[in-house]
């Protein structure tokens, strides 16, 4: 992990980040507008980076393509509640539970 | 007192009080994310304080995590939070003619649940302190209600064994922002798209795999808007 001054500058660099978008259209007032093209297309930008940045998690297994691992296990059952069940804390319960069974319980 | 100032702050609070306890379990679950990957509580508050976007901060963490460089981090957080702007384009009639340290605050505490409940009724009102008042309650409400349970969550975590593979929080977290987003469509081939992309092009240098994934998933996105919206146009 990031350590020490380095890791407060990432957090201030991140930080910078959410004033810079939200701020964006609110500080500039209404002489600038958001191009219809741009809007659409941002629209898409949280879901391909959430998916972009899950999937090689989920799916690689030191580096090489192995679907067949606790993690992606643990996703299904993730995708499952989450589909399934109203319940906020059950996706976690129950993905945590599956990965720590198949981690610890099974040795995989 | 201005009256206009405490109605819109109440009606505002009262519209967003039953979506803002949906903070709750984020709130926890961002507090003990950050702490799996090493952060001391002060550091995870530190953080939670500086970037205020549960998106950008649980979506950064395995990147931190991995000592990513710095630009990277940037960007990723940067891709994330770029929905804000639309917020902040839609909203921005809303703060008009407010002054400037207003604006600011609104640009530091401006969440989703905020923007979803309450701007329609922000746009359609012609008194600009019923407005203000209207949008600043329930925003420092989720400002309070974010810090309290993120610290929590920090501080929880302690409690739970080392060995349990905590990180998986991270990604569960992330696996549930992005669920509901892909309902529809052309939101669902981004996600694929993006998320097959990453994993495909994981051997680009400098980690850009990652934003190659980003960009064929929104524009995968786009184009499965464009197919849908010509077949339902014949």
């Amino acid at each position: 992990m990031s350590e020490g001054l380095w890791l407060w500058l990432t957090f201030v660099a991140i930080g910078s980040t959410t004033v810079l978008t939200r701020g964006s259209f609110i500080m500039l007032g209404e002489k600038a507008r958001l191009p219809r093209a741009l809007h659409r297309a941002l629209r898409y930008a949280p879901a391909a980076a959430l998916a972009a940045l899950v999937a090689p998690d989920i799916l690689l297994d030191e580096g090489a393509l192995q679907p067949f691992n606790p993690k992606f296990a643990a996703a299904l059952v993730v995708l499952f509640f989450a589909l399934r069940s109203r319940q906020p804390w059950f996706p976690f319960i129950f993905g945590m539970g599956v990965l720590i069974l198949l981690r610890k319980g099974l040795g995989w | 007192m201005d009256t206009a100032f405490r109605r819109g702050a109440r009606e505002g609070w009262r519209d967003f009080l039953p979506m803002s306890l949906g903070l709750v379990p984020w709130a926890v679950v961002t507090g003990i994310a950050m702490r799996s990957i090493g952060m001391s509580p002060v550091e995870a508050m530190g953080m939670n304080l500086l970037v205020y976007a549960g998106t950008a901060q649980l979506g950064t963490l395995p990147l931190i995590a991995t000592g990513a460089p710095l630009w990277l981090i940037f960007l990723t957080a940067m891709v994330l939070n770029l929905r804000f702007v639309i917020f902040s384009a839609a909203l921005a009639p809303a703060f008009h003619g407010h002054v400037w340290s207003r604006r600011a605050r609104a640009s530091y505490l401006l969440v989703d649940g905020v923007f979803a409940v309450g701007s329609e009724k922000m746009l359609a009102s012609d008194d600009p302190e019923w407005r203000w008042g209207y949008f600043i309650a329930p925003s420092a409400w989720a400002w309070c209600l974010w810090q309290t349970f993120v610290l929590m969550g920090a501080l929880g975590a302690d409690i739970i064994p080392r060995d349990w593979s905590l990180e998986f929080m991270v990604t569960i977290a992330l696996m549930l922002m992005m669920i509901p987003m892909a309902r529809s469509r052309p939101m669902l081939v981004a996600a694929l798209a993006g998320g097959l992309g990453a994993v495909l092009l994981r051997g680009l240098p400098l980690r850009l795999g990652l934003f190659a994934g980003i960009a064929i998933g929104i524009a995968s996105g786009f184009v499965a808007e464009h197919v849908q919206q010509r077949r339902a146009g014949t």
